[in-house]
């Protein structure tokens, strides 16, 4: 009797321990296959894109004229960078401002343009067209704009002579917005 | 750990079982109407055009006589005379020299796609035929004869304020001289092209001849199948995202027109829309937001939507927004079952991986499944071509699919399907190249 009894618990304990063990076994897999789905579905975000107040994101890039144009190459001013492109309607409206923006410059600050989902041809045309004055770079993989996590041009990024981010304008400037960007930047107009 | 006695294995072996095919079962109660659907064999990658030229922007589409035709750019070949000084540092006379100008080129295939006919220019003179979500297109009338649309920049060399071009196969082997559809110079673009039921063409553009007040209005045209207008260009809406490309279909013989866009509201909120008509397109009714997205963006997204209609009169719309933050952004879907009036909720088809304007196109093949392609970011944050399809159903879904392979970005997939053959091409870029590839693949019936 007693030995059946302990055969009996013999079995209840090794039958618990079956199940908890497939339970696990189930549980990560199904855990695994829901993660793999979800990845797929809604892949994990890319890495943090430029903050206000931290330092402005590395790059380095070529201008029309082959000229090297990475961020550490205009070190010690302010640098004014818009993403634009030839297409982009909002880009042709802000465009005369960032120009007057160059224009005005006199050694105290620079600015660049970084052409994003263009190509050369086009690119000069537009620059020629528009009478740009200040260097352009072309962005043709996209590695700058999703850096950045431009969405769509035009964006404006005011980052002072240490390279840290002051402000940041995205969608067509305004000329109330570029006097307050370029004073954050310690530009005075 | 003891040893199970064989009894036990055994219970544990059937419990392990019960427990997967349980957890399989809870895990895809939600999901198990999207896996109904296979995922497609492709084919090799082909390229089409010049290499060397930088062919971009494809557009498919088929024949009546069943040939599968493409469009698309490429630069304009233009060599700098030998002996003159090049002004680009390091160049000499035979160098390409650097120019917008871009061709459109029309190739045709009788074997499904495998090959193709020897590219021909499409217009006349030399012209800066835009490309991406603004490229040529393709029609056909019952008899053969091709039509085609593209947009050239404004005389200031201005995208933004551009031209619609027009031109038709000749009868001798070419095409006509181009001419321009829209009546007020520098103001179209974004033309999309469709052959009536009745043989006659619609043509559809973003127009912007009134600028003030923004944002843009939709102008449509009609032509006869000998490319003469049979109507001037008249206006059937406004409050167009002023940069991305419509959708046409038509229903009852015609007389019925459904049309999608982005529309824009004055805070910058754009969201996509159903119009409808139902006097073969001369006037529209009050259009229907096929989804409230809430994406406000003040800046240029570049990427319209996608619509098809099946043989039950379903209409069914994908399209990209960004939604109210960027956990919404991706792909999107929604079908009408009741010629317009209402659309479902949105399901989302893929998810953005980054703040990065994906672009996407659906066609309906004749069993009245669904084909989506898209581009979207990859693990290496390069854009590619995905690919699913909507089974009849309308509830089960193919897994995700990757079907390019860029080296830099591929985008603007155009999809083309003829009973059991689609094919799917789309442009890669890489640095200043750019290629045209077009893969096929088989689908069930």
């Amino acid at each position: 009797m007693i030995i059946a009894a302990r055969k009996n618990e013999t079995f209840k304990r090794r039958f618990f321990s079956s199940v908890r063990l497939a339970a696990s076994y189930v549980i990560a897999i199904a855990l695994m296959a829901h993660s793999s789905w979800a990845q797929h579905m809604h892949p994990p975000p890319q890495s943090a894109g430029p903050v206000i107040g931290a330092a402005a994101i590395p790059f380095e890039l070529k201008t029309l004229e082959g000229k090297s144009a990475g961020l550490e190459t205009f070190r010690g001013k302010p640098l004014v960078i818009n993403f634009f492109a030839s297409w982009c309607d909002p880009c042709r409206e802000e465009m005369p401002l960032i120009n007057e923006l160059s224009a005005k410059a006199g050694g105290r600050y620079q600015v660049l343009g970084i052409a994003v989902e263009d190509t050369r041809a086009a690119v000069i045309e537009y620059a020629k067209e528009a009478r740009l004055v200040f260097p352009i770079a072309l962005d043709l993989n996209s590695t700058v704009k999703r850096a950045y996590r431009i969405f769509g041009p035009p964006a404006t990024f005011f980052i002072d002579g240490q390279g840290i981010i002051r402000d940041v304008v995205l969608g067509p400037i305004t000329s109330t917005r570029v006097k307050e960007a370029i004073q954050k930047v310690g530009i005075q107009r | 750990m003891r040893i199970l006695g064989s009894h036990q294995r055994s219970l544990a072996f059937y419990l392990i079982a019960f427990f997967l095919l349980a957890a399989c079962g809870a895990s895809r109660s939600p999901r198990s109407k999207m896996q109904g659907t296979a995922a497609l064999a492709f084919g090799p990658e082909i390229y089409l055009g010049t290499l060397q030229a930088n062919p971009s922007t494809p557009f498919l589409r088929y024949s009546p006589d069943g040939r599968l035709f493409a469009v698309w750019t490429e630069d304009h070949d233009k060599l700098w005379p030998t002996g003159k000084p090049h002004p680009d540092q390091g160049a000499k006379g035979g160098d390409r020299m650097i120019s917008p100008m871009r061709n459109a080129l029309i190739a045709s295939s009788s074997d499904g796609g495998k090959t193709w006919t020897a590219a021909k220019r499409v217009n006349s003179g030399v012209e800066a035929v835009q490309g991406e979500e603004n490229g040529p297109k393709l029609a056909f009338d019952r008899s053969g004869r091709i039509f085609a649309v593209w947009s050239i920049p404004g005389v200031k060399g201005d995208k933004t304020r551009a031209n619609i071009r027009f031109a038709m196969t000749d009868g001798k082997g070419g095409f006509t001289a181009a001419r321009t559809l829209n009546e007020v110079k520098d103001a179209g673009r974004f033309p999309i092209i469709e052959t009536m039921p009745d043989g006659n063409l619609l043509v559809a553009w973003i127009d912007r001849r009134i600028d003030n007040p923004k944002p843009r209005q939709l102008h449509l045209m009609k032509m006869d199948f000998r490319g003469q207008a049979l109507t001037k260009n008249y206006q059937v809406g406004d409050g167009l995202c002023e940069c991305c490309k419509l959708g046409i279909v038509f229903a009852d013989g015609g007389k019925t027109v459904y049309m999608v866009d982005r529309e824009v509201d004055a805070n910058k909120i754009r969201n996509h829309v159903l119009r409808k008509s139902t006097d073969s397109g001369a006037t529209f009714g009050v259009p229907t937001e096929i989804s409230n997205d809430g994406w406000q963006v003040p800046s240029c997204p570049h990427s319209g939507p996608s619509i098809g209609r099946d043989s039950r009169g379903q209409l069914h719309v994908s399209w990209f927004t960004q939604g109210r933050s960027e956990a919404e952004a991706g792909i999107y879907y929604s079908a009408s079952k009741d010629g317009g009036k209402t659309f479902a909720p949105r399901t989302m088809i893929h998810a953005n991986t980054a703040p990065e304007t994906l672009y996407n196109n659906l066609i309906v093949g004749d069993d009245d499944k669904v084909y989506f392609a898209w581009s979207n970011l990859d693990a290496g944050n390069r854009a590619q071509i995905y690919m699913r399809t909507l089974a009849a159903d309308g509830r089960s879904w193919s897994p995700i699919q990757q079907i390019s392979n860029a080296k830099g970005n591929a985008s603007r997939a155009a999809l083309a399907l003829k009973q059991n053959l689609l094919h799917v091409a789309w442009t890669e870029t890489d640095g200043e190249d750019s290629r045209v590839v077009l893969r096929s693949a088989e689908v069930a019936r």
